[in-house]
């Protein structure tokens, strides 16, 4: 099937642009260097503090960039809120992660 | 047209305040969320409270809501005349409410149809839907038939939702809760915005053998008691063949043994491992003969397995 298209992962590995990750997650330039301030983000090595043209994320910048914008959005939330907000739910995913992994070695 | 009662969707009368509305939808938001709620239904039910608010909120689309009068969820029903003229010349057959309701208002005496046109561009929709994989499709890759209901411009230049299938070739190295995504495959923009997005939600289903942790696959290997005392040689199933493995002797229950390489395929080349993990099972009917070979070796063992839980005793 030639008209396939083929899903790209979204991980550490791939590097997209600031527009990119703006148009992608739906948050306002403001709010993106808000949260880039409050750590939610981290910049890829090699950019200038002063040009965003040369801003990098990784790829995975859009998950936790659409979902800062969904907890905007339904919970009315600011940037302080949602980095709050994406801390939990980040340590929830990793607590989960430990759990399935330490689950898979029980034995039935 | 499907009536929906966005009240009853926020538990809330038809006489609620803007503020009780408000505070009826926070609460819900905060149980069924689906970033925040493992509540089963939780996606289904916060988009229709979701739905419910956003013309809830809005006192102008919930003054117009409420002149369609009060009906039974699902139930076909008619809008008043005039609103045909307004909003919908081709008729509100198969409208959703939710996408009447959505530009109703932003663009006064034009309604929702767009083709008076609105001026300025706007991206496209984007989808995000889950996928269910087999082990065996995630390690080799696959390709899956998406369904989407997808907004489209009729002929009389009304907008409704159409079922589109999209084919998407999922690569190899996805594992559970990995998220990709497809650009331009979603929703198509107007007045020259982008396509939206296409996002897929990747679950595993579960494997009768194998169980998943990231890219790294368990497997629970049995041993005989005899084969954990004097160690052994297994063949194991792999998700590309079986395989010999050697049990070293005085293997122990709980013991994890690491098959380089055997997990699943990362998306760049390398794979993760398998991890055998070893239980002790005994013969469930054991023969006198196998008894009576039991009963000698405990009589000739000095084995005490409980010697830890002594120390410190009184003697």
């Amino acid at each position: 099937m030639s008209d396939d298209a083929i899903l790209e992962f979204l991980d550490e590995a791939t590097e997209i642009a600031m527009d990119e990750l703006l148009a992608a997650s739906g948050l306002a330039r403001a709010e993106l260097i808000d949260l880039i301030e409050l750590g939610v983000f981290d910049l890829r090595p090699g950019a200038r503090a002063a040009d965003q043209a040369s801003w990098r994320f990784s790829s995975r910048a859009i998950i936790l960039g659409r979902r800062a914008a969904r907890l905007r959005d339904d919970f009315g939330l600011n940037a302080p809120g949602m980095a709050l907000a994406l801390a939990y739910l980040e340590r929830i995913e990793a607590l989960e992660l430990r759990l399935r992994e330490l689950e898979c070695q029980l034995l039935r | 047209m499907k009536y929906k009662d966005y009240y009853a969707l926020l538990g809330v009368d038809r006489r609620a305040s803007q503020d009780d509305i408000k505070k009826a939808y926070r609460r819900l938001a905060r149980k069924y969320h689906p970033d925040v709620s493992k509540e089963p239904d939780a996606e289904e039910r916060f988009k229709e409270v979701a739905e419910a608010y956003e013309t809830l909120k809005d006192p102008e689309k919930r003054a117009a809501y409420d002149q369609l009068g009060s009906h039974q969820p699902g139930q076909d029903f008619r809008p008043p005349p005039d609103w045909e003229t307004r909003f919908s010349p081709g008729g509100f057959e198969d409208i959703d409410l939710a996408d009447l309701f959505a530009h109703f208002g932003a663009r006064p005496g034009r309604g929702f149809s767009g083709r008076a046109g609105a001026d300025f561009a706007i991206a496209g929709e984007d989808y995000e839907v889950e996928a269910r994989l087999s082990l065996e499709d995630a390690a080799r890759g696959t390709e899956l038939a998406l369904q989407l209901a997808v907004p489209e411009m009729g002929p009389d230049g009304v907008r409704r939702r159409m079922p589109k299938t999209v084919r998407v070739r999922v690569p190899k190295g996805a594992t559970e809760g990995e998220r990709l995504r497809i650009a331009g495959k979603g929703g198509p923009g107007v007045n020259g915005g982008r396509a939206g997005d296409l996002y897929l939600d990747i679950h595993l289903e579960p494997h009768p053998l194998f169980r998943v942790s990231g890219h790294d696959l368990y497997l629970e290997l049995p041993l005989a008691p005899w084969e954990a005392v004097l160690g052994t040689q297994v063949e194991i199933p792999t998700l590309d063949g079986r395989i010999e493995l050697s049990v070293k002797p005085g293997a122990k229950a709980g013991q994890k043994l690491r098959v380089p390489g055997r997990g699943l395929p990362r998306p760049r080349g390398t794979s993760g491992d398998l991890y055998c993990v070893l239980s002790i099972a005994t013969p469930p009917e054991p023969g006198e003969r196998e008894k009576s070979l039991y009963r000698e070796l405990a009589a000739a063992s000095h084995f005490d397995p409980r010697r830890h839980l002594k120390k410190g005793e009184p003697a």
